[in-house]
């Protein structure tokens, strides 16, 4: 073989094992549920192929109010994070200086704890007894009969804490990569500090910003940890619906057109925010 | 015991090293998922072949013979935190052979996921005993997945409680024996609420959000035909199961149910997030050993009474050694220890005098706890569950979870 057959397959050598994952842990199951998603039956009597596209509208109409709570929750923890994140992450990358590093760790600390932990951790913290519920009573924010656990409001800070990191750090690193100099520049040319922040420091962390808020927008629509632990049914999101339709129900070719239809919107709100906020900052964002 | 969910699940791996399951209960909780919920999906991508049977009597039975063979080891998948360990150990000293004691079963559908597809086979797997309940159960000596027992090698079975012997899904008990039965009533917290009697007070809309019902479909509608419709779950078509969905759905839309759970309802009650829960009887048990204020009750209306049962499956590797542990599980003295351990319904006779002798004062007061030993008054009150054709089950599992939320 001679070199330049042999460097022209370099690039799929490369792609090999990459390719490989894809197709074996992405690829091969989701076409195995496209399979089970167009079967009929039950476990009992035994599925059967038959094209049954009506699973898929049946599923989204029984389930819109979950798809559409899913949805909600996921957009309004992202914003959150975002407020949340933003200055913390700016913060890190041109105040914190030696501690930089220490900053860094210490988001990334919750992760030596499993998530679920804790999430039920946050029970605690919520409880109707407990310090926070009590406090808040006290100052009147929560009703006599008021609480704070097993309501959406504690839904959604679950999933707003438990995916803060995914926000954080893409935006640290797109906000940590700007030349400051530009802001300098910025500065020189008599902009405003505002200005200056708006005009260069903002478009400049836009990728950080899609990365993080992809990050943490995908995972936050089809959890179902913090729905299950924090909220009630009337909390559940879809992710629940498919879990139970899986594990308790055995509905699998229902709770495979759920995942599917999942996937599809998601992929239809990615599509969409990407356009708007243009298709050279998602690639930069991936970069 | 049967439907846990993650927290349950958690506080079970938080706590594995406890020492005694009446201690370990009513702390805080947690959760970890099963890692067999990844093996009910991985089975759940295979299509099946189409197996159906009539509803009623599985395989006829023959009859058995499993001759005596030399024991070496004993393969039993049961639930978590339900068997007394030393009796693991009591086992390999009688016996010189090995109960292989698994904790694997967190909910009967996951189970079911698990094995269904080499049972769907007709091949073995790998476990001697499995202890499911009764619906579940059904289910299985239906679709002919079960070994029937050679009862010459069980002369104990003698000693199950009567009312246990004649199951509708098990005439005679050839396929199966009672491993623990318990009972779902209403627990509840005295000092909150008072005492309570009935049903209705789970509906007093002073405690709207604070009450907590079952996510066992059988369990929690079976208390609201009881209390709401006056029917009895035994005798129950799939209409008035129906029917009861659709009280519970206007229960709570009203905002009345807190949550749908498995056990983890007894962190909420310990915490006092939850003042009245649908419980079943042996956490109450132990939940009322650390916190005095807390009471299990069987509401006027009637309650709850179910089984989980073991059964060998079929293609047992040693379907012998199956019956030997069955056996010695029926031995009046290791039923006691376990009884005294689990804290559930005892389904062997002659372990209330075991107990009711035992030198330790805190195990001889088992002897007189109602809940463990049900007098007579409240069994009638208590009710066994419909049997249900698959369609019949997969609609009421729809319309349940249509209530519940997933």
């Amino acid at each position: 073989m001679g070199l330049k057959r042999r460097r022209a397959l370099v690039p799929f050598v490369l792609l090999g094992p990459g390719l490989a994952w894809l197709v074996v842990f992405y690829a091969i199951p989701a076409l195995t549920q496209l399979y089970v998603s167009l079967q009929e039956g039950n476990f009992e009597v035994g599925y059967q192929f038959t094209w049954n596209f009506s699973t898929y509208t049946e599923a989204l109409s029984d389930y819109q109010e979950q798809i559409f709570r899913s949805l909600g929750y996921a957009a309004v923890a992202t914003i959150l994070c975002f407020v949340i994140a933003f200055p913390l992450a700016y913060f890190i990358a041109f105040k914190a200086g030696r501690f930089r590093n220490l900053m860094l760790l210490l988001v990334i600390l919750p992760f030596f704890t499993s998530y679920l932990i804790r999430t039920v951790a946050w029970q605690t913290i919520l409880a109707d007894n407990g310090f926070v519920a009590e406090r808040l009573r006290d100052v009147g924010v929560l009703g006599e009969e008021g609480r704070l656990l097993a309501t959406r409001t504690a839904v959604i800070a679950g999933i707003t804490y438990n995916f803060l990191p995914f926000m954080v750090l893409p935006l640290y690193v797109s906000l940590e990569k700007i030349d400051r100099r530009l802001v300098e520049a910025a500065t020189d040319l008599y902009a405003s500090r505002r200005v200056a922040f708006t005009r260069v420091t903002l478009p400049l962390a836009m990728p950080g910003i899609i990365a993080g808020s992809l990050l943490t927008f995908i995972p936050a629509v089809g959890d179902f940890v913090n729905a299950q632990l924090l909220g009630t049914s009337r909390q559940y999101m879809i992710g629940n619906v498919i879990q139970s339709k899986f594990l308790v129900i055995t509905d699998y070719p229902s709770a495979a057109a759920l995942s599917f239809i999942l996937m599809a919107i998601v992929l239809t709100c990615v599509l969409v925010y990407t356009r708007v906020l243009g298709r050279q900052n998602l690639e930069e964002a991936v970069i | 015991m049967r439907n846990e969910s993650p927290e349950s699940a958690l506080q079970r791996l938080l706590e594995q090293d406890r020492m005694s399951r009446r201690r370990f209960m009513g702390r805080a909780g947690g959760a970890a998922f099963g890692m067999t919920a990844l093996g009910a999906l991985l089975s759940a991508c295979g299509p099946a072949e189409g197996q159906n049977e009539s509803s009623s009597g599985g395989k006829t039975t023959e009859a058995v013979s499993h001759p005596k063979t030399a024991l070496d080891t004993v393969v039993f998948s049961n639930w978590p935190l339900y068997i007394d360990k030393d009796v693991i150990k009591d086992f390999k000293r009688e016996f010189n052979a090995t109960l292989k004691y698994t904790e694997d079963i967190n909910d009967n559908n996951e189970f079911f996921g698990k094995v269904r597809q080499p049972l769907e086979q007709g091949d073995s797997i790998g476990r001697d005993l499995v202890a499911l309940t009764d619906w579940m159960a059904a289910r299985w000596i239906r679709l002919g997945y079960t070994e029937p027992i050679d009862e010459k090698n069980v002369p104990n079975k003698a000693n199950l409680v009567d009312n246990l012997v004649n199951m509708s899904f098990d005439k005679g008990r050839k396929h199966s024996l009672p491993w623990q039965s318990g009972m779902t009533g209403i627990g509840y917290n005295k000092k909150v609420v008072g005492e309570v009697t009935s049903f209705k007070q789970l509906l007093d809309p002073k405690y709207k959000g604070k009450v907590t019902f079952l996510s066992e479909a059988r369990d929690t509608l079976g208390l609201v035909m009881l209390a709401q419709m006056g029917k009895n779950p035994e005798d129950a078509t799939i209409d008035d199961i129906l029917a009861a969905t659709e009280e519970l759905d206007k229960i709570n839309r009203s905002g009345q149910i807190r949550k749908f759970t498995g056990n983890e309802y007894s962190t909420d009650l310990a915490k006092g997030n939850v003042v009245m829960a649908v419980a079943w009887s042996g956490d109450m048990v132990q939940l009322k050993a650390d916190n005095p204020d807390l009471e299990f009750v069987i509401p006027e209306e009637g309650g709850m009474l179910w089984s989980d049962n073991m059964m060998i499956p079929q293609k047992a590797p040693s379907p012998y050694g199956a019956e030997v542990a069955m056996n010695w599980f029926y031995d009046p003295q290791v039923a006691a220890k376990i009884a005294a351990y689990v804290n559930y319904v005892t389904p062997v006779k002659g372990v209330q005098e075991i107990l009711a002798a035992d030198k330790d004062k805190d195990t001889a007061a088992l002897a007189e706890n109602t809940l463990i030993f049900p007098d007579d008054a409240t069994r009638q009150r208590l009710h066994a569950t419909a049997e249900l054709s698959v369609e019949e089950e997969q609609q009421m599992n729809e319309a349940f979870a249509g209530v519940t939320g997933a």
